[in-house]
């Protein structure tokens, strides 16, 4: 309880002062490169409402539907940067098929998050049954050999 | 009696050289069956054979030293097992016995033809240092009249054990018939005077009551009075059956001076007659008048010897009634003694009590134990008689409590108490050696001659190991050998009882442990025999060994082995020779490896199992590890998609 609580006192201020920071580059962000602060408010859309809903420890699903978002707004902010950085350019970037781009490769980030596990899980699956299967005539070979008692049936 | 001119028979043979002619019966030798006899290799012509019973063991000592012929004795020749029964081989009878003769005999007759040879027979086997103990009407024959007697057989059976109670001094016949003991040159005497009283008057004034009364009138009377009563004897004879009749051994003549019956009627001894009492102690309706029929009464009746001890009424009576100091003290002395020495609860504490006050009541009786009487020389006849019975028990109460060494303290001037108390101790511990047979075994230590009365070997008569190997080998082929152990008790203790060089170590374990340690015993003890005696092949034991081998062949736990020592115990049972059969199933090497590898394949099993409950448990983990890998695979790949086009972006 002692470990808890001085790890509660101790990790509270530190998240306030992340989100005071996060606040401050944001706010910073918006002021001072207001075209990109569009851009990318527009395109990561999907990944700052996964940030806000994910309560799991590490948001995994806000992870990697960030990564992916982001890996779609790389082209769409070069071009604002080689192009003036100007609102005109900006909002002239935010074209159906870039936000769809960005927002697809946000829903394929989604579904990576909580395809892979799924996936993983099967393959863990397949290993313990193919390693039960291997112990269990071992098993039999042993009590075959020794007189030793049959396999019990709940195995 | 056995005639000449038989044709050779292909019956039973004895010593390889006498067959049995068994379609030829003889009349009955000692109470025995007998048979004539085809001498095959010397061609003799004077034998007969004697069927020995199988709960009467032989007197094996008088065996051998009758080997050299006496004359006016029927002397053993051979004996041994042929067929189903034994038999021993003796000189046939020269005629019929003197108990199918109804006319008095005359006093020159009794004295020539009877005393004198009877006596010389007796001399020679005094000086042999044994006796005869079956000298009766029936057992002894004369070839013609006017020829001497001959004195039929007495080492058939345990001593005197046919002889009727008028034969036997009342201190005898009072015994277990198998019980009797050796005895002294002087019961043959006393056997003998009877004979010439019986012979002189033609009959026996005392045949009409039974063994209990005859015995009673004896002590009551003195034998001398209860036989020849009112009757007239020849003056010679009469003189001298009353030394010879007289009821201490110590009192009867010599057979040396019966050789001289001039002399020997002219010698008196000094025998004073029972002091009888003023007034009489009555116990179960019977009213006693002096000291050794009350000594009798107590020893017929055990329970009143036990009361009287109890309530001190012989202690009153022989003060009071009989008025004999000497007697009074002495049993003053024992009544202090048991106040002083009797642990409370002793259970035998009154039987031994009483025992003691018989032997000072009377010192010429026997050893008088719980209503049982016997000569400590004639327990073991009378343990093998008594297999299986009552008396059984009895006598084991008497070695175990050692009576035989307190009763000879009773009597220290008329035997060597020392001695006594040395062969009691033996036979106690003979008798106490653990898991060994107990009384069969102690049975078969002291009747050499006893065969094996194990019921395995019906019909067999096993008296010695390497006969014993051969009956069962035999017996394999009539057991259900799935059921029966080749080793019972019987044989475990006959083995034990007869073997030179002992296996205790192997006999003590025959009857612990589970079944395969009994069963691996038991080949372990009968190989050893086959291997001491260097019997031959033994197949059929060999087979029924093998069944039982079973539990044995289980304790091996690798089925692979198993299965091998199964082919080799096989191979080694065809061969019939039980020590191969022994070197497989106990193999010590192959044991310990397969101990070794068994642990090792339980841990393996150990470990095994562990897993598989780990596996099965396991689900949540695995879940959880999913879910971890996954993401991390998830973010992974988000990750090389984003470095990938900052890239392309930057290079491209």
């Amino acid at each position: 309880m002692v470990a808890q609580k001085q790890t509660g006192t101790g990790r509270a201020p530190r998240q306030h002062s992340l989100i005071w920071l996060q606040g401050l580059v944001c706010g910073a962000l918006v002021t001072l490169a207001t075209p990109t602060a569009l851009l990318l408010g527009v395109l990561l859309g999907p990944a700052l409402l996964a940030i806000t809903l994910d309560r799991e420890p590490g948001r995994p699903r806000a992870r990697s539907i960030a990564l992916c978002s982001m890996a779609a707004a790389v082209d769409p902010l070069r071009t604002l940067w080689t192009a003036g950085h100007s609102m005109a350019t900006a909002t002239g970037l935010l074209t159906p098929t870039t936000i769809a781009t960005a927002w697809i490769a946000a829903a394929a980030g989604w579904l990576l998050a909580d395809a892979t596990p799924m996936a993983v899980r099967i393959a863990l699956e397949a290993l313990s049954v193919a390693r039960t299967a291997q112990l269990r005539t071992e098993r039999a070979r042993l009590v075959e050999a020794w007189g030793l008692e049959p396999p019990p049936d709940d195995q | 009696m056995a005639n000449p001119d038989a044709p050779r028979t292909g019956g039973p043979l004895v010593a390889k050289q006498y067959a049995v002619d068994v379609n030829r019966k003889l009349p009955p030798v000692g109470g025995l069956p007998a048979f004539g006899v085809i001498d095959q290799i010397g061609g003799r012509s004077d034998l007969m054979a004697v069927q020995l019973h199988r709960c009467m063991p032989a007197r094996p000592r008088v065996f051998q030293t009758l080997a050299t012929p006496i004359e006016g004795l029927l002397t053993p020749v051979a004996h041994g097992p042929a067929g189903n029964a034994c038999y021993a081989i003796c000189l046939a009878p020269p005629g019929p016995s003197v108990q199918s003769r109804s006319r008095p005999w005359s006093e020159t007759e009794l004295l020539n033809c009877v005393l004198r040879p009877a006596a010389r027979v007796l001399e020679r086997l005094h000086e042999l240092g044994t006796t005869h103990r079956g000298i009766r009407p029936d057992n002894v024959f004369q070839s013609a009249p006017g020829q001497p007697v001959v004195l039929g057989t007495s080492w058939t059976m345990p001593p005197a054990m046919a002889q009727p109670a008028a034969f036997e001094p009342p201190y005898v016949a009072m015994c277990l018939p198998a019980g009797r003991g050796d005895g002294s040159i002087a019961d043959d005497v006393y056997a003998l005077g009877v004979l010439l009283v019986r012979l002189a008057l033609a009959g026996l004034p005392l045949e009409q009551l039974d063994d209990a009364a005859i015995i009673r009138r004896k002590l009551e009377l003195g034998t001398f009075a209860a036989l020849a009563g009112d009757h007239r004897l020849p003056p010679i004879v009469g003189d001298l059956v009353r030394g010879m009749l007289a009821e201490d051994p110590e009192h009867r003549p010599t057979p040396t001076l019966l050789l001289d019956p001039a002399s020997a009627r002219g010698r008196r001894v000094a025998a004073r007659p029972p002091r009888r009492a003023q007034r009489p102690m009555t116990l179960t309706n019977d009213e006693i008048w002096d000291a050794r029929s009350l000594a009798y009464a107590l020893a017929t009746d055990p329970d009143q010897a036990v009361n009287a001890v109890r309530c001190n009424a012989v202690e009153y009576w022989a003060r009071r009634g009989l008025g004999d100091a000497q007697l009074t003290a002495r049993i003053e002395d024992l009544v202090r003694h048991r106040d002083l020495d009797a642990p409370s609860g002793d259970r035998h504490g009154g039987a031994e009590m009483a025992a003691h006050l018989i032997a000072a009541l009377d010192p010429l009786a026997p050893l008088c134990w719980r209503g049982m009487a016997l000569w400590p020389d004639g327990i073991g006849p009378a343990l093998a008689a008594a297999q299986g019975s009552d008396d059984a028990s009895r006598l084991e109460e008497i070695i175990t409590g050692e009576v035989a060494a307190g009763w000879a303290a009773q009597r220290a001037g008329r035997c060597d108490a020392a001695a006594f108390r040395v062969e009691a101790r033996r036979q106690r511990s003979w008798l106490q050696q653990r898991g060994q047979g107990g009384l069969p075994r102690l049975a078969y230590l002291m009747n050499p001659l006893l065969p094996c009365a194990s019921p395995l070997l019906e019909g067999h008569w096993v008296t010695s190991p390497a006969d014993l190997l051969l009956a069962l080998e035999v017996a394999a082929g009539r057991v259900d050998q799935r059921q029966v152990e080749p080793v019972d008790a019987h044989v475990g203790a006959f083995i034990s009882a007869r073997l030179e060089r002992r296996m205790d170590k192997q006999l003590s374990g025959q009857t612990n442990g589970a079944g395969g340690a009994v069963a691996l015993t038991h080949l372990r003890i009968l190989a050893q025999l086959q291997s001491r005696l260097r019997t031959g092949p033994l197949s059929a034991l060999a087979g029924w060994l093998a069944v039982r081998a079973g539990p044995v062949l289980a304790t091996v736990r690798k089925r692979e082995r198993r299965q091998a020592m199964e082919e080799r115990l096989q191979a080694a049972t065809a061969t019939g020779h039980l020590p191969s059969m022994l070197q497989v199933l106990e193999d010590p090497a192959a044991r310990s490896e397969d101990a070794q590898e068994a642990q090792q394949a339980a841990l393996a099993l150990e470990s095994i199992d562990a897993e598989l409950a780990r596996i099965a448990s396991g689900a949540t983990t695995r879940a959880a590890m999913a879910a971890r890998i996954g993401q991390e695979v998830a973010a992974g790949f988000g990750l090389a998609a984003l470095a990938a086009v900052l890239a392309v972006a930057a290079f491209g």
